[in-house]
């Protein structure tokens, strides 16, 4: 689907690296909350997301992201996010998600913390 | 490059428009002296309300369409986007701003654009014009309100 892109990587110690590119909005956050299940029902549920591509993200976007570190924290894992984009950050601070979700710089400051995460 | 001050834009009710509707609601802000950043932030507003028509306005394979129109008024001092629609009657001034800390908490994802809506823009108004039609107004002042 045009506008919206997804990367996966297996990162050391079971974490999933997962990139996303383009506009996340209600017409293509479908793709964002299919791939998050496909990793939670491979048994994965540290996720770092490197969000430095994405240009856009609504509401229909974060709610995937909402929805995600409820499931990943139930299962004693965590999403860390990476890299935001001026535009996307400000909308995570316009819905309080900044208090929630962590934000690295690095994928290397990403697995730090996730490394504190029980394994 | 100089603009029109006054546009407007007609959609159907499909998601794959919205792509569309920031084009032009960022084309438009930009014609008026807001920072980049509310440039953005108005075209997540119109994102958010446009959304949230197609997604709770019409049934499942129900054709509609959806009208954006942008202005800015005075001598520039306020951005004005009013959107009207044939979907059925919502009026958003029934829907309390949810307690966002405690949506996130309860995992639920859905009825923040409304509450960013709110947050984005000084005004946001409805009504149902002349019994036939949904009309959402949001404005926003380049010096707030």
């Amino acid at each position: 689907m045009a506008g919206f892109r997804i990367q996966k990587e297996k990162l050391t110690g079971g974490v999933v690296l997962v990139g996303v590119k383009g506009f996340l909005d209600a017409h293509t956050f479908e793709q964002l909350e299919k791939e998050f299940a496909d990793i939670f029902d491979a048994g994965s549920f540290r996720l770092i997301v490197d969000l430095a591509g994405l240009d856009y993200i609504s509401s229909a976007g974060a709610g995937v992201f909402i929805e995600a570190i409820g499931t990943a924290q139930e299962n004693e894992g965590n999403i860390v996010l990476m890299r935001p984009g001026p535009n996307v950050k400000e909308v995570f601070d316009l819905l309080g998600l900044s208090q929630i979700f962590t934000f690295k710089d690095t994928r290397e400051e990403a697995l730090q913390s996730l490394a504190r995460v029980g394994a | 490059m100089r603009g029109s001050l006054k546009d407007r834009l007609t959609v159907s009710n499909d998601t794959r428009h919205l792509l569309a509707v920031r084009d032009f609601t960022g084309r438009m802000a930009r014609q008026g002296p807001l920072p980049p950043e509310e440039v953005h932030k108005i075209t997540l507003a119109v994102d958010e309300a446009v959304t949230n028509i197609i997604e709770h306005g019409f049934n499942q394979g129900e054709k509609g369409s959806i009208e954006i129109e942008a202005e800015w008024e005075g001598e520039k001092e306020k951005f004005r986007v009013t959107i009207r629609d044939s979907a059925r009657v919502f009026n958003p001034d029934s829907i309390p701003s949810p307690d966002v800390q405690e949506h996130v908490k309860a995992g639920r994802k859905k009825g923040l654009g409304l509450f960013l809506m709110r947050q984005i823009m000084d005004e946001v108004k409805y009504r149902y014009k002349d019994g036939q039609q949904n009309e959402l107004t949001m404005v926003k002042y380049v010096k707030g309100k």
